[in-house]
């Protein structure tokens, strides 16, 4: 990727935080939270025009939230116009803030806005997504899941989840309501909070979707069998293997994958290990965009294996586990004694 | 003139024909008013800043156009002065003395693209919406659009204004008792505008690194692709022979004429270093192109000979503004990290 013109200017990339979350969840609290909390960096916000409360700062863009697709040959390949405009309105007077904060409505599918910033290429060399934040009502949850697919996409999507107004539940709710967090998707760091409260560096400043952070994070995988409970439609399927795999084939299968799947695989994050490579790639993909590099050596001692989690809906965890397998560098021992 | 551009080195006619300074905003545009006085820079710190085209010891201007904000578009103005938009949702007239005159103020939206033609009709767009306001600041009428408006264009005349938006673009006629466009159809979002000389064409910039043309007679489509970049500065040379484009590593030329561009290649000039071109502005009256590159380079480049001469060396940034005056004898250009020049090319 030695394209001029995606190389990173001679300025730094600005970071950009999307904050998503369902109507009522806490989603404008927190944003005041981080604008009125005094940590000497000065925002820009995005935020739609028929947000719930006022935003106290200094520069505030209205946005339409106009999705569009992208004539790219990926078919679910949506941008939002309206943040390609504007964030080549605000770098003109970039000087005066230190981060981009997106608010998005309620109702929003978070893919849009994190494909934004993989499929145009000014947003990519202006800016940088830092990390998706959904705020969820601990209370609310259960209802949202069972009735707007908005609501899994945003857990899905989500870097951080804050699990807000912890207050109104039972330990046993909040329980519940991690373990279909979890369900949903495993890479998330889950940070309960009342009244939107957090540290704000837990949401602002995390880099989530560089490569290198994708290892800093254990996936928190459930056991198995819990990953076939049906009360989402969106799920996670997390692979291993032990064998290294066969880059090429990786590739192709992949490829392969997200052209077919893509629409219904929302993220994919992978760490994979490499025939004869001492370094480890990491792989990420929102919807069909994808991106993956070397990121660093294998520590020592640190088992050398390749990991892959989807999340997405209809997936077929047996077909993934196959195709994973098989992009091991070598055939396994079992493999072509099968006759007709 | 005595020596060449070769000898003393690409930054020679800046040197030597011009006066530059650092402004310390990314220069969103620059124009010369019409009335031949001033040269205005349109700045991302709100303000604009005047020059004299005529007089080079002068001191540059300052003037507060958009105090609160950024200048987000800026061109000439109807008569005289230049015609600013600003992220404070503003649109601002800036006269030929350095006086600031709010025209219209429309809310908390911003004022992304202006046009103006000397037969007295300005254009701003605002989200979806073109306004269209008279040579006094009256506003004419409202145009709205379906989505929003990605760059305005009057035809040669002011009979016509063009808007682009996603799927296509609006081209609506001004005096029109019942406004009702004619919409140009084509999937995807379309960014900058411009319609040929002669009102045959009009051609856009798409998200997707191509461009997209319509004949206005037959409806004809036209997909001129293969740019490594985004387009953002296109224009048609004076009799609207060719169309000058950015976007490309060299100032890629569709001809207009012959039957083109269906199915003719496009010239490129000024290539050859692996830099993009980022801003173009064609000659008022020759077939001559000046242009603008990421590495800070402008030049200018004569279409017949494909000869080039370079006005300012690379170094200072980006080229993000270049606008000629309309005699064709000065040339002016900014940068998005704030330089600033102005070149009198006049014979001596």
């Amino acid at each position: 990727m030695s394209d001029p013109t995606n190389a990173p200017g001679p300025r730094a990339q600005i970071p950009v935080t999307v904050l998503t979350g369902y109507l009522g969840a806490g989603k404008t609290t927190l944003l005041n939270r981080i604008l009125t909390e005094n940590h000497g960096r000065r925002f820009a916000v995005v935020i739609n025009e028929f947000g719930e409360l006022g935003v106290d700062n200094d520069l505030v863009v209205d946005a339409d939230e106009e999705v569009f697709e992208m004539n790219n040959g990926c078919i679910c390949c949506t941008v939002r116009g309206d943040l390609i405009r504007i964030i080549g309105g605000l770098m003109k007077r970039r000087d005066r803030f230190d981060g981009i904060i997106v608010e998005t409505t309620g109702l929003a599918d978070p893919a849009p806005v994190a494909q934004t910033f993989f499929a145009d290429e000014d947003v990519r060399r202006a800016t940088k997504l830092d990390a998706i934040v959904t705020v969820v009502d601990a209370r609310h949850l259960p209802a949202r899941l069972a009735d707007s697919p908005e609501a899994e996409e945003q857990i899905a999507f989500a870097d951080i989840v804050v699990l807000n107004k912890m207050d109104l539940v039972t330990p046993e709710e909040a329980a519940e309501v991690e373990r279909r967090i979890r369900a949903i998707n495993p890479w998330a760091e889950i940070r309960r909070a009342v009244r939107a409260a957090v540290p704000i560096e837990s949401v602002i400043g995390r880099d989530a979707f560089s490569l290198e952070r994708i290892l800093e994070r254990e996936p928190e995988f459930l056991a198995e069998g819990n990953e076939h409970e049906h009360d989402s439609d969106v799920v996670s399927v997390s692979l291993e293997v032990e064998r290294p795999l066969d880059p090429e084939r990786f590739n192709a299968w992949i490829t392969q994958l997200l052209a077919t799947k893509g629409q219904d695989l929302l993220r994919t994050k992978g760490i994979l290990h490499y025939a004869g490579e001492d370094r480890r790639f990491a792989f990420q993909a929102v919807h069909m965009l994808a991106d993956g590099d070397f990121i660093g050596p294998w520590r020592e001692g640190e088992p050398r294996r390749s990991r892959i989690v989807f999340i997405g809906r209809d997936l077929n965890r047996p077909a993934l586990r196959r195709g994973f397998e098989a992009c091991q560098a070598e055939a396994p021992a079992a493999a072509g004694t099968d006759r007709t | 003139m005595s020596g060449g551009a070769g000898i003393e080195g690409a930054d020679f006619l800046l040197q030597a024909r011009g006066r530059s300074a650092e402004l310390g905003a990314w220069v969103v545009g620059v124009a010369f008013g019409r009335e031949g006085r001033v040269c205005a820079f349109g700045l991302g710190d709100g303000t604009v800043r005047l020059a004299a085209p005529g007089a080079p010891a002068e001191e540059w201007r300052s003037v507060a156009a958009h105090p609160a904000g950024a200048c987000l578009a800026l061109c000439a103005d109807v008569r005289d002065g230049a015609l600013s938009g600003g992220d404070d949702g503003r649109l601002v007239r800036i006269a030929p003395d350095g006086t600031a005159e709010e025209l219209a103020r429309y809310g908390s939206r911003w004022v992304e693209h202006v046009a103006a033609h000397e037969s007295g009709v300005r254009a701003a767009a605002v989200g979806r919406t073109v306004h269209l306001l008279d040579a006094a600041g009256r506003a004419l009428k409202s145009l709205a659009h379906p989505s929003s408006v990605g760059g305005v264009a009057f035809d040669a005349r002011g009979k016509r204004v063009a808007a682009s938006h996603y799927n296509g673009c609006s081209l609506w006629f001004v005096a029109a008792k019942e406004d009702k466009p004619r919409l140009l159809e084509w999937k995807g979002s379309h960014g900058a505008i411009a319609i040929s000389p002669d009102g045959t064409h009009v051609v856009t910039a798409m998200q997707e690194n191509a461009l997209h043309g319509w004949r206005l007679a037959d409806g004809q489509h036209m997909r001129m692709s293969g740019y490594p970049a985004k387009t953002k500065s296109l224009c048609f040379t004076a009799r609207g022979r060719w169309l000058a484009t950015s976007g490309a590593e060299s100032v890629v030329l569709w001809p207009f004429f012959g039957g083109g561009p269906m199915g003719k290649a496009p010239t490129e000039l000024a290539g050859g270093d692996g830099v993009p071109c980022t801003a173009v502005a064609c000659h008022p009256q020759q077939e001559v192109v000046a242009a603008g590159f990421a590495d800070g380079l402008v030049a200018i480049a004569e279409i017949a000979s494909g000869r080039v001469l370079p006005v300012a060396a690379p170094g200072r940034g980006p080229v993000s503004a270049l606008a000629w005056n309309a005699a064709g004898t000065a040339l002016a250009f900014g940068t998005e990290t704030g330089f600033a020049g102005l070149v009198d090319l006049s014979k001596r």
